[in-house]
């Protein structure tokens, strides 16, 4: 889950060297903490959070298939 | 050496495909045909695209995996239309990889100026989601991708167990449903939220239609479309009919 919001992130931003990807587990919730140079946070939240939404929709897709659940936060 | 697929008509259609977006003749590759598709019954129903694999010999020097698409599209001086294509598709097939859904494939087709890229082999439609959410999320994020790096806006499509057709011919239907009913009561008949590419197919839907008029209604992204008959009075205060 952390490789793929890593990836994801990284082919959206201008400095793929400054994004920074936690993951803490739960027991079926796993929270994924992403990390962004300030220039990029615009880049993954999007218009109106666009972009945001669609990692979300992404993440919860992937985990549906390990039947598990994971959120997104994007840290500040 | 580098393999590439194509879709098309028939497999002449294919190769002729091939052959443009590659900007090759078809010297210089070799063709392996998956499935070579069929007209159908009267070349109406059940007709299948045929499908071609081609495999570029000429020689080129060995590249990583991860890059090869992309440096070996810039040094076959390819326009940069194409190296869109192989950006979109690689980062479709990272993003695939990365879920993981094993037993996927992308095939990438660039017609129009919009990139294509049709996932095969998901059988569960986990990667269509709910209305299509997940579709639309993944063509979303890789339509960033590929105009991040590109100069010229791209579109890209992003299509998996022939869904968006689906999704069209259901709301077609559903459009014409609702336009008889709102004739029938003679009151305006209101869609579920849509968002903007879907209520176009239904605007297009009834576009044709004299009776009936269309409008969207709502805020944000996801609106309503409110099929109206033409006759209908919304200030409900009695006026001529002509």
């Amino acid at each position: 889950m952390k490789d793929l919001i890593s990836y994801i992130a990284k082919a959206l931003v201008d400095k793929p060297e400054e994004v920074a990807v936690s993951e803490i587990e739960g027991e079926q919730t796993s929270v994924i903490e992403l990390k962004v140079a300030k220039e990029d946070l615009g880049k993954v939240i999007g218009k109106q959070g666009r972009t945001a939404r669609a990692m979300r929709t992404i993440l919860s897709a992937a985990s549906t298939k390990i039947r598990k659940r994971s959120v997104l936060e994007i840290i500040e | 050496m580098e393999t590439y697929e194509f879709e098309g008509k028939n497999d002449e259609d294919a190769i002729e495909n091939a052959c443009r977006q590659l900007n090759l003749s078809r010297e210089e590759f070799d063709i392996e045909i998956i499935e070579p598709g069929s007209a159908g019954i009267f070349g109406l129903v059940g007709g299948r695209k045929a499908k071609i694999r081609v495999s570029v010999t000429k020689e080129e020097p060995e590249l990583p995996d991860k890059e090869m698409g992309i440096a070996v599209a810039k040094e076959a001086s390819f326009s940069g239309e194409e190296n869109g294509v192989a950006v979109a598709k690689e980062a479709l097939e990272n993003i695939l990889a990365l879920i993981p859904m094993e037993g996927t494939s992308v095939l990438a087709q660039q017609v129009d100026g919009t990139i294509n890229l049709n996932i095969e082999g998901d059988k569960s439609g986990l990667l269509i989601g709910r209305k299509g959410r997940t579709l639309d999320a993944l063509q979303f994020i890789v339509n960033k991708i590929v105009n991040k790096s590109l100069e010229k806006r791209t579109r890209v499509l992003v299509d998996s167990e022939n869904y968006r057709q689906r999704r069209e011919d259901f709301l077609v239907q559903m459009a014409l449903r609702m336009g008889d009913k709102a004739k029938k009561i003679k009151k305006p008949v209101a869609t579920n939220l849509l968002n903007p590419h879907d209520r176009r197919i239904v605007h297009l839907a009834l576009r044709d239609d004299d009776e009936l008029g269309t409008k969207g209604r709502g805020e944000g992204a996801l609106k309503k479309v409110i099929i109206i008959p033409k006759r209908y009075n919304s200030s409900r205060s009695p006026k001529r009919e002509s």
